[in-house]
């Protein structure tokens, strides 16, 4: 076998057959699978099916027209009570989940009084303000009251070039995916960047370094942790990936309407994926470079942190750059290496950005990139072998190599 | 054709001139010492010998021409700084090693048991690199340098934390490879396993060549025109002998420089001595490295 593959074999055994990886490995899919289980449990909740009564002294409901009700829901039965006593008894006996009363002068006042021993879920609530809302318009032409109680249901936002839609319950599945892609791949590069640079340090800690280039060259060297904590990060990946599937497939299957629509938007995929791989080598070059340079793990994971802080600078100016996506700040953040890839998604989620601008963005990701790779190759060449002494960056970037 | 050839090599890191004009040559099958006080620039013209650097001045041959990636698998390198992968188990981390040289994983697991054998590590071969001591760290670096049978070792200190017992286990292996034709460059500072082990030496300071050669041409070359005798009773006034001084439970007899040993050796017998021991006096390396360096 060639020596790069047997290093990168190395690499990756090192890496993942540690307590550590497995823990990450293992917890991200348990916390993806409590928060499904969450979702399970506030969806059941909101959609208790049992009746919700009322006692009706102003005759509002006198001959009651049942409430609209919108998508998948299932419409609720409202009993009438006479009385108050009546109504509290069949809720302690569990055969309503809540009642209202509505008291005479309510045409006056607007103030009715919802009962109930445990609070009711959304669905519920809105049904119960739908119901009341429509008999309370049941004088008007049938359709005013149908709009008047549909209101905001059904409402579709779209964008200024008419490419993207926006339900009214919020961005779908199929629109939060390629955000969900950024930002896995954001996660995965910091960390896998943070496992090469770690690498790279160890080699010199360990003073291992000297002995390895009188065996490989220094290419192959990085060549192969670089193939082997990219097969760490692909298997990572995978596992998850694999176990969103199986999540989405469970939930949608499931009857949880947010992921039965999964039709994706490739040109938001492709954009992020044709940004991130550039982004993933540029941080990596660099993670490679603070490894060559620095003397200790402790001092490479704080020079590290610095462009971890860097990647996550447009979350600290999420609401500007949603609230204006196509300002000046927001577009600088595209063509800046560190910040372009959350800065489009982010810009994505409530607006376009125009095709010029992601073609820019990539263009300008690729030379950092390039130029990371250039550095990275000096620093190690001329940092390998400084034991408890700093490469200094004036150095790096002047000195003829050795 | 000699397995190292080094001609005129300078390197320089910036204003610092780490080695000036190193020349040398080191022969198939012979252990050859480069020696020097610290920073005379011997790390750094073995560094340039495995194309770690390149040579700002000069020509490096190795193993019949430049340095290049395949050569890398029939050279051993223990360097001044140890290294071993600390958080591995010793019999992994030495396969590891052996598999970057090209030894396949069967070959260098055969090699491997006698050798641990041979260096009473291989009831510590599932320890951590970490958890070994010193010596035993020590001996399992050296076990790395050889153990894809190169046909040049180049060795910094090699005898560094080793004890007695184990120090002759690396003199004696040093010897048996010798003896298989391999080459081995020795860098040390000490001294008395240089004058056992090595058949020739170079002598670095400053960066530059001071001394080089055949070990006994160069201790000949430095040794005064005296003899040490130790003998039964007092020694005799004897004829062209110009000082009498104690030297290591001997004599120093410092003669003229008409007189030969051979005149004093039959003076003695003629005056019935009874003599135990009688050797032409010829510095200890140390003195030579002493000499030269303070010369320089």
């Amino acid at each position: 076998m060639h020596k790069l593959g047997r290093i990168a074999i190395h690499e990756y055994r090192l890496n993942v057959f540690k307590r550590s990886f497995l823990l990450t490995l293992m917890s991200v899919p348990l916390i993806i699978a409590l928060n499904v289980a969450l979702g399970f449990y506030l969806e059941s909740r909101g959609d208790d099916d049992s009746p919700v009564g009322y006692v009706d002294r102003a005759g509002l409901l006198a001959d009651p027209i049942p409430a609209p009700v919108s998508g998948s829901r299932e419409p609720l039965a409202f009993l009438p009570f006479s009385t108050e006593q009546e109504a509290r008894t069949a809720l302690e006996s569990g055969q309503i989940q809540a009642f209202f009363a509505i008291p005479a002068g309510y045409p006056e006042t607007r103030d009715a009084t919802l009962l109930y021993l445990e609070e009711p879920g959304g669905s519920a609530i809105r049904q119960l303000y739908d119901f009341i809302q429509i008999n309370l318009l049941a004088d008007r032409p049938a359709g005013v009251a149908r709009r008047a109680a549909l209101i905001g249901e059904g409402v579709i936002k779209r964008s200024l070039d008419g490419s993207r839609e926006v339900p009214d319950e919020g961005p779908s599945f199929g629109i939060i995916m390629p955000m969900l892609i950024g930002f896995a791949f954001l996660f995965l590069f910091l960390m896998n960047a943070g496992y090469l640079m770690q690498a790279v340090v160890e080699e010199k800690e360990n003073r291992t370094m000297e002995v390895v280039v009188t065996s490989v060259s220094p290419g192959q060297l990085i060549g192969g942790k670089v193939l082997g904590v990219v097969a760490v990060g692909l298997t990572q990946l995978t596992t998850w990936a694999a176990v969103g599937i199986v999540a989405v497939v469970v939930a949608s299957a499931a009857g949880i309407e947010w992921f039965q629509d999964a039709s994706l938007d490739w040109d938001l995929i492709l954009a992020t994926v044709a940004l991130a791989i550039p982004a993933y080598l540029c941080t990596a070059a660099l993670m490679t470079a603070i490894g060559a340079t620095t003397t200790s793990t402790q001092e490479s994971q704080a020079t590290g942190a610095i462009f971890f802080i860097l990647h996550v600078v447009p979350l600290y100016l999420a609401w500007l750059i949603i609230d204006t996506p196509n300002a000046a700040v927001p577009t600088l953040l595209s063509f800046l290496p560190f910040t372009a890839l959350l800065t489009v998604i982010l810009r994505n989620i409530f607006a376009s950005v125009p095709a010029w601008q992601v073609a820019v963005a990539v263009g300008l990701q690729v030379l950092y990139a390039a130029a990371a790779l250039w550095l990275a190759s000096r620093a190690f060449r001329l940092g390998m072998l400084q034991y408890g002494q700093r490469l200094k960056w004036r150095k790096l970037v002047k000195a003829r190599p050795s | 054709m000699h397995t190292v050839e080094i001609a005129h090599v300078a390197k320089s890191f910036g204003s610092t001139h780490a080695v000036v004009d190193v020349s040398f040559d080191v022969g198939r099958g012979e252990i050859f010492g480069l020696l020097g006080p610290n920073g005379a620039g011997k790390t750094t013209t073995i560094r340039m010998m495995l194309d770690i650097f390149k040579p700002d001045r000069g020509t490096v041959s190795v193993l019949g021409g430049p340095m290049d990636e395949e050569k890398k698998d029939s050279i051993g390198y223990m360097p001044e700084e140890r290294g071993l992968y600390q958080d591995l188990p010793l019999e992994r981390c030495l396969l590891y090693l052996a598999s970057l040289k090209g030894l396949p994983a069967a070959e260098a697991r055969e090699r491997l048991d006698g050798y641990l054998e041979r260096f009473d590590l291989a009831a510590h071969k599932d320890k951590k690199v970490k958890a070994l001591s010193k010596g035993m760290q020590q001996k399992a670096q050296i076990i790395n340098t050889i153990l894809h049978q190169p046909k040049l070792v180049i060795i910094d200190e090699p005898f560094t934390a080793l004890d007695p017992i184990n120090t002759q286990l690396v003199k004696d292996l040093m010897r048996d490879l010798r003896a298989q034709g391999t080459t081995i460059l020795m860098s040390t500072h000490q001294m008395h396993q240089v004058e056992e082990l090595c058949d020739r030496i170079l002598l670095i300071d400053d960066g530059r060549d001071v001394l080089y050669g055949r070990l006994d041409e160069i201790r000949r070359h430095y040794s005064g025109h005296a003899v040490l005798v130790s003998a039964a009773g007092d020694l005799p006034e004897l004829p062209g002998v110009i000082d009498i001084a104690p030297h290591n439970g001997a004599t120093r007899l410092t003669l003229a420089d008409h007189t030969r040993p051979q005149e004093v050796l039959g003076a003695l017998v003629a005056q019935g001595v009874i003599v135990e021991r009688f050797e032409i006096a010829v510095p200890a390396l140390d003195e030579i490295f002493i000499r030269v360096v303070a010369d320089q």
